[in-house]
């Protein structure tokens, strides 16, 4: 069943010159326990996408149906409660409110839901049992370490048991020890049937996902599945933040996905925008 | 709707520690307004129910009969002109007395005159001392104790005796009790008789000046200035309290026929009385409590220009928030209940203020300001109201941004 279903869905900033096409007629379909994995260069889109998917941003056109619902246009409030309900955000700056114990920080849906202080208490500390976490309960994010704040920006997303975990670059922020730790976190997540999708520029991270997407320009230019446990196989090749070698080679190293992607074709002719429909 | 959700007090509260110094000035304009609100009110009020103690402890159906301003030609601008409206102030005479006291209804009567006079005494002397000539009755009409010896009798206006203030007592004597020393008016030799108690001391009144006045008889007085003396005030008991009113109206009809019908003279029963006296403290009144009035628009204007820095600040904070679900409404209320907060806390640190400066005044002048339950709630009810309403736009500011905007901004 599909989850999430965009169906040519455009975003578009600023108008006359100024217009950026942030998101080109991407078509796209996500099931239900799907672990997805979205690269690209900077300005290509991928954070766009989450955004619409997180609806935390309206597609400037086209369809967006969550669970059979179409929520391309809905009131702000609207989307509000259900990003609440459904949505859990993870970012890379981990988005944590200063000002706040960690244990509230992770109750706040909860305290957006109307739900008693005592109950979400109980509730986000059981969540911070699970993210390993729960011993810094009543500490404030600034006296954590970069993993352990991530962990708890995770246990945030998971506090109102969501349908969809949207992580926008976790790990960008973390060391490795700190991106192992998240990154084991969420494919626990998904193991128990959670439906996650992910930001990356690190290919290696790829041997989480069930699936890797892959964007240029505001288009999904190839997007494929995956094994659990190895690194994509042409995700490895596309180091975006490569220097660039050649003058084939264009300044956001696109040069280097489209020769993976499809090595025998000349490099010039795929710089032209190319848009694949995507299969599922 | 829950607008008091304990979270969101909690983070109005965190948010109040975490910018105190910046909190405490925005709070000034209502901790200004709300301090000189309930002063203003409660020593007006205060002086209002010690002069209505006096009235009270005096006798609430005593009539005063006064001299009064002939104007014609109305507006008292005209002194400002040279030729000025015709301002004449009218008199009592003894005449005026006898009929008073002869008029029906009427039981007692006391004359005041005032004249001053050189006075002399063994300690020390006024150079215009208050010399007030009255009859033997006016300390038991008036219910004025004394500390020492008697008041004037009978016979006080054939032995040349008198009466001093408290003050008085000190100022010309040297002795403690001046009982029966020697007190020159006007070179005129004067036995003292009796010490006055002091006076009920009212803001307002002229309490102070009574203590360091002289009473003499009013047959001395009269004698003294040739008959020329000024009766400011004539003071009449009623038969019957309770036909005070009527007594009134016949005084008045009957001066009126003396004074070829004309107005130069008020008689005022207490009420009127109280009313005249405390007519400029109300005016007075409305004036501060339309400075405070002032002064709290600005201070809601200082809440609303901090609230719109603050929510400019933590636009990143409310993105974050919106991301994690909360509606345009809760972050509507969140800020809200952080202006109101702010308002309230102005509110509460005027009352105490409020509550200091009243301690003070008690402590160090003769007013006791009257801070009534009803002030306090009113003042805090309206400190809260100033936060709601200039911390609306504010909060709709704040609950309109959209979501991925908010999260952007750092």
């Amino acid at each position: 069943m599909a989850l999430i279903k965009l169906d040519n869905v455009s975003k578009i900033y600023g108008f006359g010159d100024a217009t950026t096409v942030a998101l080109d007629e991407v078509s796209l379909v996500i099931d239900k326990g799907e672990f997805v994995a979205v690269m690209g260069p900077s300005g290509s889109g991928k954070s766009t996408l989450m955004n619409v998917i997180g609806l935390l941003d309206r597609p400037s056109q086209g369809r967006y149906m969550l669970e059979n619902r179409s929520v391309s246009r809905l009131r702000s409030n609207q989307s509000a409660k259900i990003r609440r309900d459904s949505i859990g955000f993870i970012f890379q700056s981990f988005n944590l409110l200063n000002k706040l114990t960690v244990i509230d920080n992770v109750s706040l849906p909860l305290a957006y839901k109307g739900i008693s202080q005592s109950k979400r208490y109980k509730m986000a500390s059981n969540i911070l049992d699970r993210v390993g976490i729960r011993s810094r309960e009543y500490f404030y994010p600034p006296q954590l370490s970069g993993g352990q704040a991530q962990c708890v920006a995770i246990a945030r997303a998971l506090v109102n048991n969501p349908k969809i975990i949207i992580a926008d670059e976790p790990t960008g922020n973390l060391d490795s020890a700190g991106s192992r730790l998240v990154m084991e976190l969420l494919s626990e997540i998904h193991a128990m049937g959670n439906t996650v999708i992910f930001v990356t520029h690190n290919p290696e991270l790829t041997r989480y996902a069930t699936r890797v997407v892959y964007m240029h320009d505001g288009n999904i230019i190839h997007d494929e599945n995956t094994v659990i446990g190895r690194v994509a196989p042409r995700a490895r090749k596309v180091l975006y933040t490569l220097p660039v070698k050649s003058i084939d080679d264009d300044l956001a190293g696109v040069s280097a996905l489209v020769k993976a992607i499809e090595p025998k074709s000349s490099p010039q002719k795929k710089n032209k925008r190319k848009r694949k429909t995507v299969k599922k | 709707m829950k607008l008091l959700n304990d979270g969101q007090l909690k983070s109005a509260i965190n948010a109040f520690r975490n910018t105190k110094l910046r909190n405490f000035w925005t709070m000034l304009g209502v901790i200004i307004g709300v301090t000189s609100f309930i002063l203003v009110v409660g020593i007006s009020e205060g002086v209002k129910l010690q002069i209505l103690g006096q009235v009270q402890r005096i006798g609430s159906d005593i009539l005063t009969i006064r001299p009064n301003n002939i104007q014609i030609s109305g507006s008292s601008l005209d002194s400002l002109t040279l030729l000025s409206g015709i301002n004449v102030s009218g008199s009592l005479s003894p005449n005026d007395l006898s009929r008073v006291a002869n008029t029906k209804g009427v039981k007692e009567v006391v004359p005041l005159s005032a004249m001053t006079a050189q006075i002399n005494g063994s300690g020390g002397s006024y150079k215009k001392g208050l010399v007030i000539g009255t009859t033997p009755n006016f300390d038991t009409l008036l219910n004025q104790g004394l500390s020492y010896g008697n008041f004037l009798n009978s016979t006080s206006n054939m032995v040349n005796q008198v009466v001093v203030g408290s003050q008085a007592a000190v100022d010309l004597f040297n002795e403690d009790v001046p009982l029966g020393q020697t007190v020159l008016i006007n070179n005129q030799p004067f036995v003292v008789r009796g010490i006055l108690d002091p006076f009920p001391a009212t803001p307002l009144s002229s309490g102070a000046e009574f203590n360091k006045a002289l009473f003499i008889s009013y047959g001395n007085s009269e004698q003294m200035t040739n008959n020329t003396v000024t009766t400011y005030e004539i003071l009449a008991l009623p038969n019957d309290p309770s036909q005070a009113l009527k007594v009134q109206k016949n005084i008045e009809s009957s001066l009126l026929a003396s004074h070829g019908g004309q107005y130069d003279f008020r008689v005022l029963n207490q009420d009127q009385n109280l009313k005249s006296s405390t007519a400029i403290l109300d005016l007075v009144t409305k004036l501060v409590i339309g400075v405070s009035a002032i002064s709290l628009l600005v201070g809601g204007i200082g809440i609303m220009n901090v609230m719109l820095v603050s929510i400019t600040e933590r636009t990143h904070e409310i993105g974050i928030r919106k991301a994690l679900g909360a509606t345009n409404r809760q972050i509507l209320e969140q800020f809200l209940v952080e202006s109101t907060t702010l308002s309230f806390i102005g509110g509460l640190i005027g009352v105490i203020l409020a509550y200091i400066i009243d301690l003070v005044l008690r402590l160090f002048t003769d007013i006791e300001p009257s801070i009534s339950v009803t002030i306090i709630i009113l003042a805090l009810i309206i400190s809260t109201v100033i936060g709601v309403i200039f911390g609306s736009i504010p909060a709709f500011k704040a609950a309109k941004k959209e979501p991925i905007d908010a999260l952007r901004s750092e």
